[in-house]
């Protein structure tokens, strides 16, 4: 992790503290560097966060025992930052003043950057079509009008962002923006806006990701990022689950170091686990440990032995695109960099797969093309979008070579990554790629294109684009260090991964799930 | 098996043609069967033939697809091949074995045929509501083309199906894949992978449409629209056919399903002979022989738990003897039963029949061949039993309805039916596998004990009336379209040109921003919205639930597998209803406990256990009605009918132990711990006029009940002068629930009801200043009913009379808004059922207006004036017959807020 200016705040579930081995809530400790740590409600769990202050070196609190101010209280996080921390929405609306009070004090060097409650959450009742905000009528009685506040609460999921208009008199909903990232504006005067994110877990693919990591400055949050804590300690290494991390710390075996101290034979010997299962938990902690990527096969790597393939990187309007507006192509030969980019009628999907196609099959027709995680996203829509949009050119498409390295690595199981996910920018990042830092993720730039569809409102064409060349780039260097990695030396070992076991970090399964995945 | 059996499902002609002429008539039946029998319990129907109505194949067909083919086509299949050929989508509706699936077949070929001329090709997706189904129609497809000499490969892709390599070779190379509704809302996720075979599609066949009701076809109406919408990507436009039994309704029920207009063909030109029909009410059971009174027979199907006088000998006992005899007297037949075990139990007692009546039956080898069939057996097992069945090695067999739908077991010389199969549409589907070409056929309906049995028995002309019921299937449920929104959006991102299409404007914009508000979706129509949730939305979709969620059916642990009840997943409002903890339910003859509930885990379940008791459980419900907003109203005479939404809160809240033989209760208000159910639905409800009320008060005010039931639940029908008009609406709404079944698809225990003094304190009441609060809703059913007698209190007026209908589960399943437009053939029907029950009691019977699942015991219930209500709704009496009192005498007793549901 960069140094940070602002404060990062960490925000955990009971249930990833409990039943976890100390050192993994250590080791989650040491990677994220959290400022404060939010052990999340709403139920009460005195039992989790006494472990969590136990376990974690900087303030922590769990707003259902936030009792000593009264129903709100107020939590620095660092950096001179702070937060109101609402026990719950019973106590807000006991005395809503208090909140009042609490976000204009001024005898305070600070006013809080945003309120916390986590039984603020969204109810769906698809019978009337309607999704109602628990708390609405306390947090407009409580709330400030014509501004907007940030309320951020475990209710809600972490990739939760919405804003939402309230009347301040009922708090009966005028209206809900949902791009607050794009624009985030209050709705008069007599309106209490409140800008509602989640912290709470993610469901994805193979389980779900329930730490989140929340950077904030003076101006609020900033991001928020997610993993889970089976990314940490003993758990992060291939085949480690919580059961064998609990018996591996039965027997002090509680770090990566101490495991890679342990004999293979006796790893061996733990239920479920066996010779080859020890083998692989030493190399991936290995991997872990050192950040060298390991190949486990004696596969060529894909387009490995002839020119090396073009890095390829789309960027949609969106999880079920409509058009994909920027095709980028990195070639490591000369290490030059082609976008295609619709700027100019974002109607026609054709245009800009055109001259794709144009400039692939002219100047480089014999070359493979690399992404990563390909199949369940760029080539999959590629595709499709070809055979729509540009079918003279769907026969040349169908010939061309294409690789997922994702897939070659982490789906059958051929080489162990390092990096505390499966997402480019983690594994690319731990092997020592330095980013662009555009800051931006793939739901971003979807938003921001389908405003530009919209409105006209011109991207910031610049960053995006350097966004996209930014995974082009990356994803060469991690190629490029697989390349240069130690083949499997016993080459009776050539068995892929298994299927328990088959992810070496976080998020398994590997279909998209988010723009921001990948 | 007979490889080259050249029938398909549908093919004329016997597949013995060596049989004589029918075997055993009617009358010869009444005359051989070994027992004394009072005339009364039997009627003879005679149903003539049809003769054979044909057009020459090259008048229809290309000459490559005519010249193999060796019979003419019949008159509809004809008409459905020149219907397919104008590009007009079709449902085709016609008897059992009248040659429909040759209809799709033929299109099928054509299409191929003239794809691979043009150098292209053309795909089919063939869609059935069964997985047995699929295979079995697989191999009769194969063997069709193979006869056609044409190289068309048909494949089955569903659940079964060896995933990776043999599922990509299908979806690249079949021409015909095969499959279900639960596939298709799968693999619609992966569209990209299906692009090959979803570009070529012509034709989208939907075999057995008529299935496809309520809560199951909702759901697969809105799993076509997501198809026709990818298919609408991939550039394809295919038609439509789909086959269905005879039901009222074909081209509405079709359309509803694929949202474009229809082309129905129901003259039957297949030839029929002639057919008895007989109603068979067994013989009165003496008295003494109670104790051969069998608990497994008690009910006829998983809901039916008869506490009925039962003084007939069970439909379960007569049926297998009649199958034994039309065996022995050489007639190849088919028993219906309504569960395995019930098929499994008949040929023991069919056995057992002939033993005791040796004298009669001296050889007793002869027509002995005869067996089970359900879907408990292996595939083999049944494969084995239809080519026996087809062959004539079988005499007989006893099956569940699994043999109702189109599986190939040639034709029977007669069928039986062990009870009345709740539909006409299913009825004679079933009589249907009896009748070889032109030969007599022989029916025969053994009758049980339950209402909608006897009603048939005592009114044989309901069978001959040329309707049959409406199958109901309803598009306007938001939960359940909601949820299908997210999987669109998951397939292919939402636009601007889905308004319209997929929804109309209004609700399609409502839900994506309840979606939006949720965080699972994102985007703007004009741009594209794509679903961001959890993964797999199509995963969440119950094709059983409205919810999503749905409860899966468990053994418990240690139980032999061979007891799984492969019952179909449950939807919460049933189980709360009938699947609480301790509850015992009869499923396919077999009786089950209730052991455990799971509501919170993320998959919940509910756990069985086979047991043998001699009880039943019965649930006791209290059920009120708020906030009913009417949408539409019209008059039946001076009634006012209303159709509209409304919030049902149900509380399930103890229930009985009931003893299967006295029906007689063990134990009393048990609690279920079940919490309250709040369903948005919706309902339709009658008014009825002052003036009837105020006369049908006045005679009946002398009704009083006899108080014994002290049970203290607050709810105890008060001694009032309003207590006999009250009961007779608590009786005509027990009764038109219970025979909406005769002139609609629905599932009675599907509906709920609800007989009221008051109609104004349930519907929505003008907003008040603070009435926008979120919390306004009563969250139990106590404060519900509470809430209801302060509206009564406060009303300034009058409130009127009568009672609601409502669907029992959430969003509703569109059956109130089928009774409110079907109203008055429901009230005739309902009216003809109390006024003919011979129970002779005020408070009526089982078979008339008693329901198990009253919520109020079954008190006040008065038969007669339901009647007066339901002729003056009716007109059937002068106006002058009733003397309406002068207005409400000032001072007069106000009306209690008295409600049952």
């Amino acid at each position: 992790m960069t140094s940070h200016a602002g404060a990062r705040l960490l925000a955990l579930p009971p249930s990833a503290v409990l039943g976890r081995p100390a050192e993994t809530l250590a080791d989650v400790d040491a990677t994220l560097e959290p400022d404060a740590v939010w052990l999340l409600g709403p139920e009460r769990e005195a039992r989790a966060f006494a472990r969590t202050r136990r376990e974690f070196d900087t303030p922590a609190f769990h707003p259902p025992l936030e009792t000593n101010d009264g129903p709100v209280s107020r939590q620095a996080l660092g950096a001179g930052l702070e937060v109101a921390v609402v026990r719950s929405i019973r106590a807000l609306r006991a005395s809503p003043a208090d909140v009042s009070r609490a976000l204009s004090d001024t005898r305070s060097s600070s006013t809080p950057i945003a309120v916390v409650c986590d039984d603020v959450t969204t109810t769906t009742r698809p019978t009337a079509l309607e999704t109602t905000l628990e708390g609405a009528a306390e947090l407009a009685a409580a709330l400030p009008t014509g501004r907007v506040t940030a309320v951020l609460t475990g209710g809600l999921p972490a990739d939760y962002d919405e804003l939402w208009h309230l009347e301040a008199e009922t708090g009966a909903v005028r209206a809900v923006e949902h791009e607050p990232q794009l624009e985030c504006e209050p709705a008069g005067d007599d309106c209490v806006s409140v800008r509602v994110r989640g912290v709470g877990p993610v469901e994805g693919y193979g389980g779900s990701a329930s730490l989140a990591v929340l950077e904030l400055d003076e101006t609020g949050v900033t991001t928020v990022d997610t993993s889970d804590t089976s990314n940490f300690g003993l758990e992060a290494v291939t085949g480690i689950g919580p059961k064998t991390a609990k018996r591996l710390a039965d027997s002090e075996v509680t770090t990566r170091a101490e495991l890679l101290e342990t004999p293979i034979d006796e790893l061996a010997d733990y239920p479920g686990v066996g010779r080859d299962g020890a083998r692989r938990m030493h190399r991936h902690a290995t991997v872990l440990e050192t950040n060298e990527p390991r190949r486990l096969t004696g596969e060529s790597l894909p387009g490995e032995g002839g020119r090396p393939p073009l890095c390829l990187d789309i960027e949609t309007d969106g999880l079920s695109p409509t058009i994909l507006w920027q095709i980028g192509v990195y070639d490591p030969v000369d290490d030059s960099y082609r976008a295609f980019v619709e700027r100019d009628d974002p109607d026609d999907p054709a245009p800009v797969l055109e001259s794709f196609c144009d400039w692939l099959f002219a100047s480089h027709p014999d070359r493979a093309l690399l992404t990563w995680n390909g199949w369940r996203f760029d080539y999959r829509h590629l595709g499709s979008f070809v055979t729509r949009h540009v079918p003279y050119y769907a026969d040349e498409w169908e010939s061309v070579p294409k690789f997922d390295l994702y897939d070659w690595a982490v789906r059958e199981g051929h080489a162990l990554l390092p990096g505390r996910t499966n997402r480019l920018d983690d594994v690319a990042g731990a092997l020592g790629y330095e980013g662009g830092g555009t800051g931006l993720d793939g739901a971003q730039t979807a938003a921001a294109y389908q405003r530009f569809v919209r409105t006209g409102e011109e991207l910031d064409w610049d960053r995006h684009e350097a966004y996209c060349e930014d995974d082009c780039r990356a994803l060469w260097h991690v190629y490029d260090r697989l390349r240069g990695a130690p083949r499997a030396a016993d080459p009776s070992d050539t068995s892929p991964a298994d299927a328990d076991g088959a992810t070496p970090t976080g998020t398994s399964g590997g279909e998209q799930t988010g723009l921001g995945d990948f | 098996m007979n490889t080259d059996d050249t029938a398909d499902e549908d093919a004329i002609g016997p597949a013995d043609g060596n049989r004589g002429d029918v075997p055993i008539t009617g009358d010869e039946l009444l005359e051989t069967f070994p027992r004394y029998r009072d005339d009364e319990d039997v009627s003879v129907l005679e149903i003539p033939g049809r003769e054979a109505s044909t057009v020459p194949n090259d008048e229809v067909l290309r000459p490559e697809l005519a010249g193999p083919l060796e019979q003419d086509l019949y008159a509809h299949q004809a008409e459905a091949l020149a219907a397919l050929e104008r590009d007009e989508n079709v449902c085709v509706a016609t008897s059992t074995s009248s040659g429909k699936t040759r209809i799709y077949a033929l299109e099928i070929a054509r299409n191929v045929l003239e794809a691979r001329a043009r150098g292209e090709r053309s795909t089919a997706y063939v869609l059935y509501p069964t997985k047995a189904l699929s295979r079995d129609q697989e191999r009769e497809l194969n063997d069709f083309f193979e006869q056609l000499g044409l190289d068309i490969s048909v494949r089955v892709y569903d659940g079964d199906t060896d995933p990776g390599e043999t599922r990509r070779q299908i979806r690249e190379e079949a021409d015909v894949i095969i499959s279900n509704f639960a596939g298709v809302n799968t693999y619609l996720h992966d569209h990209d992978r299906w692009a090959r075979f979803l570009s070529s599609c012509e034709l989208v066949v939907i075999d057995e449409s008529h299935t496809y009701t309520g809560v199951h076809g909702m759901h697969v109406a809105w799993v076509l629209r997501r198809l026709k919408r990818v298919l609408e990507y991939y550039g394809a436009d295919p038609q439509f056919a789909l086959t269905s039994a005879t039901i009222g309704n074909p081209g509405e029920h079709s359309s509803a399903l694929i949202d474009e207009p229809v082309t129905v063909v129901d003259e039957d030109g297949s030839p029929a002979g002639p057919r008895e029909l007989v109603l068979w009410n067994p013989p009165a059971r003496a008295r003494a022989d109670g104790a051969d009174s069998d608990s497994t027979t008690t009910g006829g199907s998983e809901d039916e738990a008869d506490d009925a006088v039962v003084d007939r000998v069970p439909a379960s006992v007569e049926a297998p003897k009649l199958l034994s005899h039309l065996c022995y007297h050489d007639a190849q037949t088919l028993l219906f039963t309504p569960s395995r075990k019930l098929s499994e139990l008949s040929i023991r007692r069919a056995s057992t029949h002939r033993r005791d009546r040796s004298r009669y039956y001296t050889n007793p080898d002869r027509g002995s061949e005869i067996e089970p069939y359900h879907a408990g057996h292996s595939r083999t097992k049944r494969h084995g039993t239809e080519h026996r069945l087809k062959t004539g090695a079988l005499d007989g067999v006893a099956s569940t309805n699994a043999l109702e739908l189109g599986i190939n077991v040639g034709e029977m010389d007669a069928t039986v039916q062990l009870g009345y199969p709740g539909q006409r549409q299913s009825f004679w589907q079933q009589i249907g596998r009896a009748g070889r070409g032109t030969k007599r056929a022989l029916s025969v309906l053994v009758a049980g004990h339950r209402t909608l049995d006897q009603y048939v028995a005592n009114n044989p002309d309901y069978l001959l009336e040329t309707d049959v019921e409406d199958a109901v299937v309803d598009v306007d449920n938001d939960a359940v379209f909601a949820r299908h929104l997210l999987c669109a959006a998951d397939e292919l991102a939402l636009e601007e040109a889905d308004t319209g299409a997929f929804a109309g404007r209004e609700r399609l914009e409502g839900a994506v921003e309840m979606w939006r508000r949720a965080g699972r979706l994102a985007g703007h129509l004009e741009t594209g919205v794509s679903y961001v949730g959890p993964p797999r939305p199509q995963g969440s979709i119950s094709l059983y639930a409205t919810s999503g969620e749905e409860y899966v059916v468990e053994l418990a642990d240690g139980v032999d597998e061979r007891h799984d009840p492969e019952m179909e997943p449950l939807a919460e409002e049933r189980v709360l209803r009938d699947f609480h903890e301790g509850a015992i339910r009869l499923h396919e003859g077999q009786q089950y406990e209730v052991v455990g509930v799971d509501h919170d885990s993320p998959r919940p379940t509910v756990t069985l256990r086979p047991t043998d008791a001699d009880c039943y459980t019965r649930t006791r419900t209290d059920v009120t009605v708020l906030d009913a907003v009417p949408e539409e109203s019209r008059e039946i005479g001076d009634f006012a009918l209303h159709f509209g939404r409304g919030r049902v809160l149900v509380y399930h809240g103890t229930y009985d132990r009931v003893d299967v033989d006295s029906g007689d209760p063990k134990e009393q208000g048990i609690p279920t711990e079940n919490p309250p159910l709040s369903i948005e639905t919706q309902l339709c409800w009658l008014e009825v006029p002052d003036r009837v009320e105020r006369a049908l008060v006045e005679r009946y005010r002398e009704f009083s009940l006899e108080d014994e039931d002290g049970d203290g639940d607050g709810n105890e029908p008060a001694a009032t002068a309003h207590l006999g008009y009250a009961g007779g609406l608590h009786a005509a709404e027990h009764a038109t629930i219970g025979v909406a079944p005769l002139e609609l698809m629905v599932d009675k225990r599907d509906l709920g009801g609800l007989a009221t003094l008051s109609i104004d304190s349930h519907l929505e009441r003008e907003r008040g200043e603070n009435g926008t609060t979120g919390e306004r809703a009563p969250r139990n059913v106590a404060a519900a009913e509470a809430t209801v007698r302060e509206i009564a209190d406060g009303l300034e007026h009058e409130p009127k009379s009568g009672w609601f209908i409502y669907d029992g589960i959430d969003g509703g399943l569109g059956f109130s808004r089928a009774i409110y437009e079907n109203f008055e053939a429901v009230a005739e029907r309902a009216r003809e059922l109390i006024a003919d029950c011979d129970c002779g009691r005020v408070d009526g019977c089982p078979a008339c207006v008693m329901d198990d699942q009253c919520g109020n015991d079954n008190q006040p219930l008065h038969r007669e004036a339901a009647v007066d209500v339901l002729d003056r709704l009716l007109g059937n009496e002068d106006r002058e017959a009733l003397e309406a009192p002068a207005e409400t005498e000032p001072g007069g007793d106000r009306r209690p807020p008295l409600f049952y549901s």
